[in-house]
């Protein structure tokens, strides 16, 4: 048996707590990686060369490939980035390059970039699918299709106002996903994956069509960007028509109209910050994926938003491109291919179908990614904790989550559904973001001394200095263009300015409150802690030995079954290890947490409490946080790792006892090997006890099928040369014969006996889970332990 | 007029610099593409 050690400091009274560093999460390739980033930055093709034609004019698409292209420089400035060890937050690692202020402004843009694209996406998909159900409308009163009473109700064609009717469904997709993410939905990059592939066929088809269409119909110049095509509005030229009237600008200065150009362009690459985001969850070899992920991210969104802005202006004439799809140009080249218009409706609705997903997915992303972000500012100290206080019943950050979208819905209401004043907006916070970026990558390339997995080329040596001469030319093309919006985009300057001024006002004085704050809990830390850091959670390492009970713990109120536990078990035979599981949602942040922002006051609360429950019962709990991505994946890698036999929850204010175990079975079953059983055990408040295995274990066997068994085993071992034959070898057999006919012809046979079986016996259990799981690790015990009589 | 010619500058050398970048990058960009046959999907 390995020695036991007390988890208290050796001579002190400082109680000992683990935090394993390094976060339990579930590793993906860089495909899925890439899909997850593409979900962003794909979905700007859809409103992003619209936005630029009408601020630049017919040469918009040239800017569009020049910003695709420069997005590939873009992109290695975060490769870099994530190829730095270091841990914190966006927060953090700014202000070691930057300092506080800059710091906290660069985190305002970030997030003025996050916020906005909830509504641009929903408002943008939106905008798609009303004028696909206009267009359907007015195909089918051209054919007469449409009653007479119904033009009577409409004073002429049915037709929804667009943006009107844009507003409300970026309402509600957003309000779905709010309720979605209070709620917690589990986010995997499965659907990610799912959606770039049928976005795949989309985009092979629009091609091959469209080369057919360039074929078959000819096409229309795209004018080169040079100044002379320059044809900027009076909007699109912002603060500068007041000192400049009359368009002469561009022609005036040449290479500054092309600046001007390429930053009402910028937009296309917007989404491109998403790669820090999945950087943490790739698999290994981890630099590696992020290159490949980001090299599949930079060719297909060239592709995709390159192409088809080139594409639409040669293929949709020009006397409907703006005035008509100026919002949906997807749509309307969708409708100039070469072909039936059936066929043509038909692809406009598979177009509108992918819009709806890859642009409701940026939703989403948006409200996850602006989380993350704050609950890392948060972690970072710069956002009082009161934000980060998770929701009673879902556990989730409800109170950032409910600030993000109310931003959002702010923020559609008051676009009245206008595209392009949303892009203009939204493009403040991506060049800002962008830029703080590259400036805080820069300076860090003279002040960081850590390891650093890979460089931006181009540097060179004077002296024992080295000159980052490529990080240094992106970062002053994203400057130079961050500046000349700031002249080019009133709208977006404004609302940026205040936006950033709002968040960095909240920020500083929360910083002010955390500063007075943080000296009384590290007082409170060193009187009564001890932080341990370790990479892993090791067994031996942690001191903890072998079938000892884990005990989850979440909520500082809910310790019923702590107690339960220190009634039950003796802690002289058997460790209690209270763990908490510090869950990160997917895709939310590039670095790892330092560990004393893995343990914060919040888990200094809920461990203050947990020891005060052992310390009345005269006993001793060992302490453990773990950052994760999954709790269920945590806790069976923790009992795994540590070997216990049992762990010990609570009831989930979100799951019943079974799901509970159905969800541990899932994540024990998803485990690499050597894998271990062990118990699990549920404690209701008033003191009952659901118990489960987890893992494969013998099944409990009814009297007549032990009977029949017995039956069989008599009559086969009278025939020859069986006489010493088990029962086993019989179950054996049986089994053998039954999976091979279950995966063969007899199948629905199979499955229809045992759902007739199942209903006739109507365990208790399977009444609570309408759709048991098809698992077969999870196994149902009665109160006392004792194997119950039918498994669940 | 001095800062519109100073955001020019910035703009053009920076854009200079950044091809170089793009360009460079194309050959390890490229050695990572064609090694990318192995384990696609996890």
């Amino acid at each position: 048996m390995a020695s036991f050690s007390p988890p208290t400091v050796p001579g002190s009274n400082r109680v000992r707590i683990v935090v394993a560093t390094s976060v339990m999460l579930t590793f993906i390739s860089y495909w899925r990686a890439a899909a997850v980033v593409l979900c962003d930055l794909a979905s700007s093709a859809y409103y992003a060369c619209g936005i630029a034609e009408q601020a630049v004019g017919k040469s918009a698409p040239w800017f569009i490939v020049g910003v695709m292209l420069f997005s590939f420089t873009v992109r290695a400035i975060y490769v870099e980035s994530c190829s730095m060890f270091v841990r914190g937050g966006v927060y953090k690692v700014v202000k070691e390059a930057l300092g506080g202020t800059l710091a906290k402004l660069s985190v305002s843009a970030l997030m003025f970039d996050y916020v906005l694209t909830g509504p641009i996406s929903g408002v943008s998909a939106g905008q798609y699918i009303v004028g696909l159900i206009n267009e359907v409308l007015f195909t089918a009163d051209a054919h007469g299709w449409i009653p007479r009473a119904v033009h009577g109700i409409f004073h002429g064609t049915p037709q929804f106002d667009v943006n009107l009717t844009s507003v409300l469904f970026a309402l509600a997709v957003t309000l779905y996903y709010w309720w979605e993410n209070i709620k917690g939905i589990h986010e995997s990059s499965e659907k990610a994956l799912w959606v770039m592939q049928i976005t795949t066929v989309m985009v092979v088809v629009l091609l091959g069509w469209s080369g057919f269409t360039l074929f078959k119909n000819g096409f229309q110049h795209v004018p080169l960007p040079t100044p002379h095509n320059l044809h900027f509005t009076d909007e699109s030229l912002g603060f500068l028509r007041w000192r400049f009237p009359g368009q002469s600008l561009p022609q005036m200065f040449g290479i500054l109209g092309i600046l001007i150009a390429f930053g009402h362009s910028v937009l296309a690459m917007s989404g491109e910050e998403s790669l820090a985001q999945v950087n943490r969850e790739l698999a290994h070899p981890k630099l590696k994926n992020l290159k490949r992920a980001a090299i599949v991210i930079a060719l297909y969104s060239f592709i995709f938003t390159g192409l088809t802005a080139l594409l639409a202006v040669m293929l949709i004439p020009d006397s409907v491109r703006v005035p008509v799809y100026k919002d949906n140009l997807i749509a309307g080249l969708a409708m100039y291919m070469y072909g039936p218009e059936l066929m043509r409706l038909v692809f406009r609705g598979f177009v509108v179908l992918v819009g709806f997903l890859i642009l409701s997915g940026a939703v989403n992303t948006a409200i996850i990614g602006s989380n993350g972000v704050l609950n890392r500012v948060s972690e970072d100290g710069v956002l009082a904790d009161w934000f980060r206080r998770p929701h009673g019943k879902y556990g989730t950050s409800y109170r950032i989550i409910n600030l993000i979208v109310g931003l959002q819905v702010f923020t559609i209401i008051a676009s009245r559904g206008d595209v392009y004043a949303l892009g203009e907006a939204y493009a403040f916070g991506v060049i800002w973001s962008f830029a703080f970026k590259g400036l805080a990558m820069l300076v860090l390339r003279f002040k960081y001394k850590g390891e650093r997995g890979w460089k931006v080329p181009i540097n060179f040596h004077i002296g024992r200095y080295e000159i980052p001469f490529g990080m240094a030319s992106i970062t002053m093309v994203l400057l130079a263009v961050a500046l000349m919006n700031l002249f080019t985009k009133s709208v977006a300057t404004v609302s940026g300015v205040a936006f950033s001024a709002v968040f960095f006002v909240i920020f500083t004085l929360s910083e002010i409150a955390n500063k007075k704050k943080t000296a009384a809990y590290d007082k409170h830390m060193n009187d009564q802690f001890q932080l341990l850091q370790r990479d892993t959670v090791e067994r031996e390492s942690l001191s903890i030995r072998p079938g000892n009970i884990l005990v989850p713990v979440r909520d500082y109120n809910t310790l019923a079954h702590l107690r339960w536990a220190l009634e039950k078990f003796d802690t002289r035979e058997q460790d209690v290890v209270v763990m908490s599981a510090r869950i990160t949602t997917f895709g939310a942040a590039a670095y790892e947490l330092a560990p004393d922002q893995i343990f914060s006051d919040y888990e200094q609360t809920l461990f203050t409490r947990a020891v005060a429950v052992a310390e009345s019962f005269g006993k001793t709990v060992s302490l453990l946080v773990v950052p994760a991505g999954d709790v269920w994946a945590a806790i069976v890698q923790t009992a795994n790792n540590l070997e216990s036999s049992a762990v010990v929850a609570g009831v989930s204010s979100k799951y019943a006892p079974q799901e509970q175990a159905f969800n541990l079975g899932r994540a024990w079953e998803g485990l690499p090997e050597p894998k271990r059983q062990f118990i699990f055990q549920v404690v209701h408040p008033e003191g009952g006890v659901d118990t489960f295995r987890i893992g494969p274990h013998s099944p409990s066997m009814k009297d007549e099928d032990v009977l029949l068994l017995h039956r069989l085993w008599l009559n086969i071992t009278r025939e020859p040369g069986l006489d010493k034959l088990h029962h086993h070898e019989i179950l054996r057999e049986a089994l053998t014969r039954f999976a091979r006919d279950y995966g063969a012809r007899d199948r629905e046979d199979i499955l229809k006996e045992l759902r007739r079986v199942n209903s006739e016996d109507g365990t208790e259990a399977s009444r609570s889970t309408p759709n048991p799981p098809p698992l077969p690790v999870v196994h149902r015990e009665s109160d006392d332990g004792r194997a119950a009589r039918r498994d669940s | 007029m001095v800062g519109a010619r100073f955001l020019e500058a910035m703009f053009v050398i920076g854009l200079l610099g950044s091809l170089g970048v793009l360009l460079v990058s194309f050959v390890e960009d490229a050695e990572t593409l064609f090694d990318m046959e192995d384990k696609g999907h996890s």
